[in-house]
This record gives C-alpha cells, sequence and structure tokens, in this order.
C-alpha cells in the first residue's frame, strides 16, 4: 500500500461514512464488491477510456510481478457527475501513463473503485473536486 | 389563500370501470392559465440536492454529506410501526437485507428517486408539474388541475400524484405506491401516502419536505425531514441510459458483484 496520500485517506473516511436508515441514496449499486476498506496502487498505461453510464471504466494495462502485461478495470463516477466537477472525455486518454489507486474487488479479479489517480508529472486526479457552474 | 389550485378544475370528470383509474379531460390552456403561473414561485429549472443536504456519501463521489444535515434531522430513521407492523419489521430483521436491485438498473421508487446524486428539472405548466430526474432518466407527472386522489389507484414506482399550492409551497400528495425498493428500511402498506412539500427559501434555493403517512403501518405521520437544493442555471439535464455499460449486478440471492468480462462495452 504505497503512495497512499492524505487526500485518499481522507477518501477512505468519507467512505466509510454510512447515509441515514431511511434514504439510501448511493448512485447506483452498494459498494459491497468492493474491498473498501483497503487501498491498492498500479501503474501503467491507458488501454481505452469508457465515458459512459452508470459508471465510467478506466482500462488500463500493467506490468504484473513476472513483468507480464494484464488489463485492469477501475470503475469511476458516472461521465455526468464528473462533467460537472471539470472532467471530459478527453481527461484520460488512451496511451496515458497513469497511477491508479483504488478499492480492490474482494474475488480478486483485476478491478476495483477509483479513489484518485496520479499521472507521471505529479498531477492528481480526483472525482471529488467541488461543484462549480460553468 | 388556503388552497389555490394551479390551473383550473376540470369540467367533467369521468370515473372508468371499478378499479381503473379515473380520466380526466384537460382543457387547452389560456393565456390566463399561463399568466396565473407566472404569479406561482419559480421553482422551473435544474436542481441538485446541496453539499450536506442528501445526508449520503458517495465512495468515489466523494460527497462527505453529513449524514445529520438536514437531511433526516431529529427523526430517528424509522416511524413507529402498528403492531402488526412491528412484527415484520422483526421478520425481516432476520433475513439479510438484500441489494438494491439499482445495481441492475432498476430505478428505485419515491421517495428515493428523489435523492439521487444526479440533478432533477422541475417543469411547470398550466394545470401540472413535470419533473425530470437524470438518474436512470425517469419523470415525475404531478396534476395541478384540481384531480382528486384516486381512490384505488394501482402500486407503481411512483404512485400517482396530485398537487395543490399553500401560499408558497407547493404540496405534493402522493398515493399508489408498489412494494418496490424506494429506500425505506421499514415495512409500509398499500395505504402509503407520500406528501412532499416544496418552497423556495433563496433565490437559488429549494427545500423540499418530505413526509410519510401510513395508518395502518406507522402510528403517526412520519417526517423524513428537510432536504436542500441549490438551482443550477447553467445546467442542463444529461443523458443517462443505464443500460449503457452497467458492469454491476445484484444476483439472485442479494450479493453484489462486478463484470469485468462484458466487452459490451459501448463504441464512444
Amino acid at each position: 500500500m504505497r503512495n497512499v496520500t492524505a487526500a485518499v485517506r481522507q477518501a477512505i473516511i468519507v467512505a466509510g461514512v454510512v447515509m441515514g436508515g431511511t434514504s439510501v441514496a448511493l448512485a447506483h449499486h452498494s459498494y459491497s464488491a468492493f474491498e473498501m476498506a483497503s487501498v491498492r496502487v498500479i501503474t501503467g498505461t491507458i488501454k481505452k477510456m469508457d465515458w459512459t453510464n452508470p459508471h465510467t471504466w478506466i482500462w488500463i494495462d500493467v506490468a504484473n510481478e513476472q513483468g507480464v502485461v494484464e488489463t485492469w478495470g477501475i470503475e469511476g463516477m458516472s461521465p455526468n457527475y464528473l462533467e460537472r466537477r471539470g472532467w471530459s472525455r478527453n481527461t484520460i486518454k488512451v496511451g496515458d501513463k497513469l497511477s491508479i489507486t483504488f478499492h480492490p474487488l474482494k474475488n480478486g479479479d483485476k478491478g476495483g473503485s477509483f479513489q484518485s489517480a496520479q499521472r507521471p508529472n505529479g498531477e492528481v486526479l480526483g472525482m471529488t473536486p467541488p461543484i462549480a457552474d460553468k | 389563500m388556503d388552497r389555490v389550485f394551479l390551473g383550473f378544475v376540470t369540467a367533467s370528470l369521468l370515473f372508468g370501470p371499478a378499479g381503473s383509474a379515473q380520466s380526466v379531460t384537460r382543457k387547452a390552456p389560456t393565456a390566463a392559465d399561463w399568466t396565473s403561473l407566472a404569479k406561482l414561485p419559480d421553482l422551473s429549472g435544474v436542481w441538485e440536492s446541496a453539499p450536506g443536504g442528501r445526508g449520503a456519501a458517495t465512495p468515489n463521489g466523494g460527497r462527505a454529506g453529513a449524514p445529520a444535515g438536514g437531511g433526516r434531522a431529529g427523526r430517528g430513521g424509522a416511524p413507529s410501526l402498528t403492531p402488526a407492523y412491528a412484527a415484520k419489521a422483526q421478520a425481516r430483521a432476520a433475513n439479510p437485507v438484500e441489494e438494491p436491485q439499482a445495481a441492475n438498473c432498476l430505478p428505485p421508487g419515491l421517495p428515493a428517486i428523489m435523492n439521487q446524486p444526479y440533478p432533477i428539472e422541475i417543469l411547470l405548466t398550466p394545470g401540472k408539474v413535470t419533473i425530470v430526474i437524470e438518474a436512470y432518466t425517469q419523470v415525475r407527472h404531478i396534476y395541478t388541475d384540481g384531480r382528486p386522489l384516486p381512490e384505488d389507484p394501482n402500486p407503481l414506482f411512483y404512485g400517482t400524484s396530485v398537487g395543490h399550492w399553500e401560499d408558497d409551497t407547493l404540496v405534493v400528495e402522493t398515493v399508489g405506491l408498489a412494494q418496490v425498493p424506494r429506500g425505506l428500511t421499514f415495512p409500509y402498506s398499500e395505504k402509503l401516502k407520500v406528501v412532499e412539500r416544496f418552497r423556495l427559501t433563496g433565490p437559488d434555493t429549494l427545500s423540499i419536505e418530505t413526509t410519510l403517512v401510513d395508518p395502518e403501518a406507522f402510528t403517526a405521520p412520519y417526517s423524513m425531514g428537510t432536504r436542500s437544493l441549490a438551482r443550477h442555471r447553467t445546467w442542463t439535464i444529461a443523458e443517462y441510459i443505464c443500460e449503457e455499460n452497467n458492469r454491476n449486478f445484484v444476483d439472485d440471492k442479494g450479493s453484489a458483484g462486478v463484470k469485468l468480462s462484458n466487452p459490451l462495452s459501448s463504441a464512444k
């Protein structure tokens, strides 16, 4: 668990906030398929970016310990949500180098729930910027 | 001005066969109808729950949402149930709670559909308020032409709604609510009525107070509290086709999963 920034720790704390008993208002699904208490970081090259509802999916090629390239799928917030928070379908492009911090799937599949990402130049991509009326 | 009906009470109120919804003939709106509409508080536009006004956090959306921030303050989280429904609640607690079917793209019913992390757009026309809901691309139809609530409504996700104005507040009453996932963690009967009070609290802020009434299941009306929404004048409602690239699912045992190998993925 390297590269876990204070911001990510904060996000984990936020993720732990359980909503009230009467009005379940999560985006579209529960997060029980993900290991929300832990994060993992992978670094690789973007293979494909799904700018789709109900979730964006970032497909990233990552070399494993044996040097074999494997494709991971990372689920993010929806394009609707992100476009109102400064993202566009070109924020992450095919070929981009990225380190992604995410909550891994519990079943061990190569996927997870996006927490943050970092470009080689240090730029951090979060899905939590405040709403801004453009 | 206790009860001001927007629009007009229709001349003919026709009741169909037993059990079916009554049909109401609506006349074409006149210039006067549009003029009277313009005198009402302007609820029109695109609204989204204000930060802290929703009481929910999205794990990778990060809206910190203060659980106590107006979402359900002082409500204790559940209504007082009648003995029969308290027993139902106990029976339900003995079984694991199913994952919301929203993961399979089934929209939640009222009231949860009004509290999604996506905006809604309110449209006012003579005799009707329409709420366009971005999440799952849904719509609510609220008739403000003076028609009564149906006596024997079909059970639906969003029920059948009528509205009237009490001074500056739009009061929407909804009946005919089916037993479907609607964000309620307690049992309710087919007599459930949802009462929503829409009121502007500032130039671009709207409060919605939601109260549940169920004489069969609850010993008293239950207030879910008042939520605050912000109007975003530059926003438009975006497309949301849940089936476009949905890799989430809940199986028939109620367990959530994710399909990674499903390149049904869009051509975008």
